[in-house]
């Protein structure tokens, strides 16, 4: 009799999973179109791409078309591209933005601070589109730079390309080096205010505090910070290079990324072969550095890593 | 003691001195902007932009109003695909991450990875062109603007998840097992007025991406009856871009002959792009930064 009952708990204790299921079908659908689907897809890379065959039936080339990709000089480019472009952003913004919040922490208690926080994180909500008009409202023939600063003494910034990686470096942390601030700000918050009372007593600078209290203590989350950044080091943001430069062919030289490439070779010269084996190459290094890096913050800090 | 005071009285100023130039910094392009927009048009070509036009106007403002059809054409489907798209985004999200977060269920850990891999891997962007539009067709239908990229993301399944364990006892989910709800009661009745701070971050981040977007736009959508305001701006900078470019003479004088908009009549409109954004940023950052704070870490 005993057993009986608890053998009739143990049953009405094991929930039937299918409506915990159907509600995750949509979901589960969404994923498979948008990220699955696409996953098998990267075969197309391997292969000479024949519409009219359809993907699975055309032939198969093995590494071809990345033979023919790196054989271009756009390979070089684009990777040169956004191998450096990512490597100023990430150790610029990380310094820019580390700086920001220990001066937004230092004025927290003033009221302009309420005003200064959202006005710094503007520049990062609003799309790119409009910072490429802004953008050309400074550069552009007739704009404020060539008319107000040169006195008509004009520049076509879009026609060099020498000038650009400056342009886009400070386009780029004018963008999101205070929206990059609001973790370290958030970190900062969380230190024991009672350790920076003792370094007063002790005597140490405001700059002292900084770099021997704030800094190491927060040094986790600047790790986990760089190394997901590292992680990402073959993407690039693609309206940055694309649309500020206003998709200028004059400025390939320097503004051309892997994701420029991509989009230039699939949709303006047509040519799958060359897209897919870039946009592959991408994902595959991105892939391999993820776990790299997720491997590397796991015995670092094993709370913070991904997996 | 006094001398230390002073010196980080100091301190203090010098920060926010640097605070309020790059503020400063931030601010000033969008003023330029809007000077434009209220330049009389003749002063803009002869003159460049300046932060105080010599010679105020709102004609560019009345032009938009004469074009509305187009312009708000854009602006409504902008709106729509902003609704439409963060709705069911916020309903699928919270709807694949409750399940997740219950520890009776076995299969958890197998979602999760489903969900998780798709941020460690991705088919890449040419892939995705190619089974959007020869498998599913969406080419120039609105479908283009909703499903690619922001229906459903995985970091945000995961802080649903993340929250549901965190912040929803398992004692309130038993208790309204007992008085006989449904898995889909429980859903509605109790998870989601618990969950409102984590599903309007959500639907912030979905909101504004949806907004913004104008890469869906610009690989799926060749319709102009179809652009969002933002794929309506990238096309008039790129038909100008491409029109200045074939010719030597100065955009002015091409605009001119050409019937496209002045300057001020693009800086106007990129201006009514940004008001949505400029009038809720204010009141939703606050939100957005915990956000970035519970996502950052593990985004």
């Amino acid at each position: 009799m005993a057993s009986a009952i608890a053998e009739k708990k143990k049953k009405s204790k094991r929930v039937s999973y299918v409506p915990l299921l159907l509600m995750m079908v949509p979901g589960l659908i969404y994923l498979v179109v948008n990220n699955y689907l696409p996953m098998f897809g990267i075969t197309i890379a391997f292969k000479n791409l024949d519409f009219r065959k359809g993907i699975l039936a055309s032939e198969w080339c093995g590494f071809q078309n990345f033979e023919y990709l790196f054989k271009t000089k756009d390979a070089f480019i684009m990777i040169r591209n956004t191998l450096c472009y990512n490597v100023v952003f990430i150790f610029g913004g990380l310094v820019l933005s580390l700086a920001i919040a220990v001066m937004m922490t230092e004025i927290s208690k003033m009221k302009i601070a309420k005003f200064i926080q959202p006005a710094i994180c503007f520049p990062n909500m609003v799309s790119i589109i409009i910072v490429a008009y802004l953008v050309y409202a400074f550069l552009g023939s007739d704009g404020f730079v060539n008319n107000t600063i040169l006195g008509g003494e004009g520049i076509s910034w879009y026609k060099e390309s020498k000038y650009w990686p400056a342009i886009l470096i400070i386009v780029n942390f004018w963008k999101s080096a205070g929206y990059g601030a609001i973790i370290y700000i958030a970190s900062i918050s969380g230190i024991d205010k009672s350790l920076y009372e003792a370094a007063r007593l002790d005597g140490a600078s405001k700059m002292q505090q900084v770099f021997q209290i704030t800094l190491p203590i927060i040094r986790p989350m600047i790790i986990l910070m760089l190394l997901m950044s590292i992680g990402r080091i073959f993407n690039s943001d693609f309206g940055l290079f694309l649309q500020v430069p206003m998709n200028s062919g004059m400025l390939y030289e320097t503004t051309q990324t892997i994701d420029t490439y991509v989009y230039r070779a699939l949709m303006e010269r047509n040519d799958v072969s060359m897209s897919s084996a870039a946009s592959v190459f991408q994902a595959i290094l991105g892939f391999v550095l993820v776990m790299i890096s997720n491997l590397i913050v796991r015995r670092i800090d094993s709370d913070s890593a991904l997996f | 003691m006094k001398k230390r005071m002073n010196s980080e009285k100091r301190f203090r100023y010098i920060c926010l001195t640097i605070l309020l130039v790059f503020t400063a910094i931030c601010i000033t392009p969008f003023l330029l902007m809007l000077a434009a927009s209220v330049t009389e048009e003749q002063a803009l070509v002869r003159e460049g932009y300046k932060f105080w036009p010599s010679a105020f106007s709102f004609d560019t403002y009345k032009y938009l109003w004469a074009k509305r059809e187009t312009i708000f054409r854009a602006y409504m489907i902008s709106i729509l695909v902003t609704f439409a798209g963060t709705a069911v985004n916020v309903i699928i999200t919270s709807l694949f991450g409750y399940p997740l977060s219950r520890k009776d269920f076995k299969w958890r850990n197998v979602f999760a990875f489903v969900v998780f891999f798709t941020m460690l891997f991705n088919g890449g962007m040419t892939a995705s062109y190619i089974i959007w539009t020869r498998t599913f067709h969406i080419k120039d239908t609105i479908w283009a603007l909703l499903l690619p990229n922001y229906l459903m993301g995985g970091m945000n399944v995961l802080m649903v998840r993340n929250y549901y364990t965190a912040s929803i006892p398992d004692s309130i989910l038993e208790a309204a097992r007992i008085d006989g709800a449904t898995e889909m009661q429980i859903y509605t009745k109790v998870l989601v007025p618990l969950s409102k701070p984590v599903m309007i971050t959500i639907a912030l981040f979905a909101g504004i991406a949806y907004w913004n977007d104008w890469t869906n736009g610009l690989y799926y959508i060749s319709n102009p009856k179809l652009y969002s305001i933002n794929v309506y701006l990238n096309n008039l900078m790129n038909n100008i871009q491409l029109l200045t470019q074939q010719s030597t003479l100065t955009e002015g004088a091409n605009l001119a002959g050409m019937n496209l908009p002045s300057v001020g009549v693009r800086m106007a409109i990129a201006m009514i792009a940004v008001l949505p954004v400029l009038i809720i940023f204010p009141f939703i950052q606050g939100q957005l930064v915990k956000g970035v704070v519970i996502g950052g870490v593990k985004g």
